[in-house]
């Protein structure tokens, strides 16, 4: 399948050039709340006022999903007829949106059950989010909402790969989204290392690595065909420790949200360059999706970005400078603790 | 707020229930001073609908303890911020 649009929202804004020039900049100060850093995407970023009416009663999970659905489907430059119903909607996430969930719970307990918002319940569900980007694009094609803590982006992937090929669907806007919440910085504080500098180091390759929360939303067109807009084709999905191919770069998802990553060492070792672009975007269990749309942007400008983060006391092989590259191959790598491993192999 | 409420005069009522369903109903691009007092809130005024209707049974209660059962009652007094505020008055002043 080939990926012929990308819509991002994070931390330092909206859209694939703003993710672009991030990539560019490289790391930037997280912001910090109590000596905790985090990468929070701001209330004026999810600002829109064409698109304010349509999802007016949404909340922050639900608008990062909409807009960058959104703006993955204005970026592949389709356009779809009403009612379609052969653009499918594949939406994953790790948490849900567990603001929204939290905040109805504690109405109930603070107002009785028969004083709590509609709207509120409404948004807590998990699949609230799919709804209003279908709702949004006048879809009428299969919409679902996977929840996954360990491989969202991938199983995404998986089964937009499979709606694609039984012709279920001709184009499937797939993405990410996952929110920061007080409960989560809670939970964080006390099962994570955060990083004390605000720097997440991808090539610590540590049993107990360092992390820097981050929130935010990225979606892809897939197509079953290559269309005018092509970032790239999305070749493989494998569950294997097995390379696919001979990749020109390795990009791997280390970001101290997944616990022990020493597990990436053993791809430091195979002479390949290796880079990760967490730092720009925030620890996050759909933080595949973030650093899939990053290969994207390489294979298009054929141009590898820099490591965010220049420490290297790995001594892997990496890039610490932006430059031009011919890039025809990249494998992304996620391991979730010591025993699960995901590799996508994109080409060009 | 239920306390307060009853010693506010109309004026003041008003402009907290503005200020109320701006933030209850996620009316980001409006302002308080935008919503008219006489102006109708459903269908062709301020465009709120049948969910808005039950989010404004939800603040009534929450902020004034004021419960609206029959919906044909809350057709009459959710016709306005006029209808609305005197709703509130005299349901929130101490009778003897």
């Amino acid at each position: 399948m080939f990926i012929s649009g990308i819509g991002i929202i994070f931390t330092r804004g909206r859209g694939i050039d703003c993710f672009e020039n991030a990539l560019t900049q490289g790391w930037i100060d997280p912001s910090w709340t109590d000596s905790f850093p985090a990468y929070r995407v701001t209330k004026e970023t999810l600002s829109d006022t064409n698109l304010s009416k349509k999802i007016r009663r949404a909340d922050k999970f639900s608008k990062m999903a909409a807009l960058s659905a959104f703006d993955a489907y204005k970026d592949s430059g389709m356009t779809l007829n009403n009612n379609d119903e052969k653009l499918g909607i594949i939406l994953s996430t790790a948490f849900g949106p567990h603001t929204t969930t939290f905040s109805f719970i504690d109405d109930i307990l603070d107002y009785g059950d028969a004083n709590v918002s509609p709207t509120k319940f409404s948004n807590s569900v998990h699949n609230a989010a799919a709804s209003y980007i279908s709702t949004m694009l006048d879809s009428r094609g299969p919409t679902i909402t996977l929840a996954d803590f360990s491989y969202p982006f991938q199983n995404a992937l998986l089964l937009a790969d499979s709606w694609l090929k039984e012709k279920r669907c001709n184009h499937v806007l797939c993405g990410c989204v996952d929110e920061l919440s007080t409960v989560m910085e809670y939970a964080c504080k006390i099962k994570l290392k955060a990083a004390e500098d605000g720097k997440i180091r991808p090539f610590m390759f540590s049993d107990f690595p360092v992390s820097v929360l981050g929130e935010g939303s990225v979606f892809f067109m897939l197509s079953e065909k290559r269309c005018k807009n092509n970032y790239a084709e999305v070749a493989e999905i494998s569950f294997s420790w097995e390379l696919k191919k001979n990749p020109d770069i390795i990009i791997i998802d280390a970001d101290g949200m997944a616990g022990d990553e020493t597990g990436y060492k053993n791809y430091s070792n195979k002479g390949l360059p290796i880079t990760g672009y967490s730092p720009v975007f925030g620890s996050m269990m759909i933080g595949s999706a973030f650093n899939f749309a990053a290969a994207c942007l390489i294979f298009k400008n054929q141009l590898v970005y820099r490591c965010p983060v220049s420490d290297n006391s790995s001594s892997v092989n990496s890039y610490f400078l932006t430059k031009e590259a011919n890039v025809n191959e990249i494998n992304c790598i996620r391991i979730c603790g010591s025993e699960k491993i995901s590799i996508i192999n994109i080409k060009k | 707020m239920m306390e307060e409420a009853k010693k506010m005069d109309l004026a003041d009522i008003r402009k907290l229930l503005k200020e109320l369903l701006i933030e209850s109903l996620s009316l980001e691009d409006i302002a308080p001073a935008d919503i008219a007092d006489d102006e109708i809130l459903f269908g062709e005024g301020l465009g709120l609908d049948s969910l808005d209707a039950v989010e404004i049974v939800v603040l009534l209660q929450r902020n004034f303890g004021l419960e609206v059962k029959d919906m044909k009652e809350g057709k009459e007094i959710f016709y306005s911020i006029d209808t609305l505020s005197k709703y509130v008055y005299e349901n929130t002043r101490d009778h003897p």
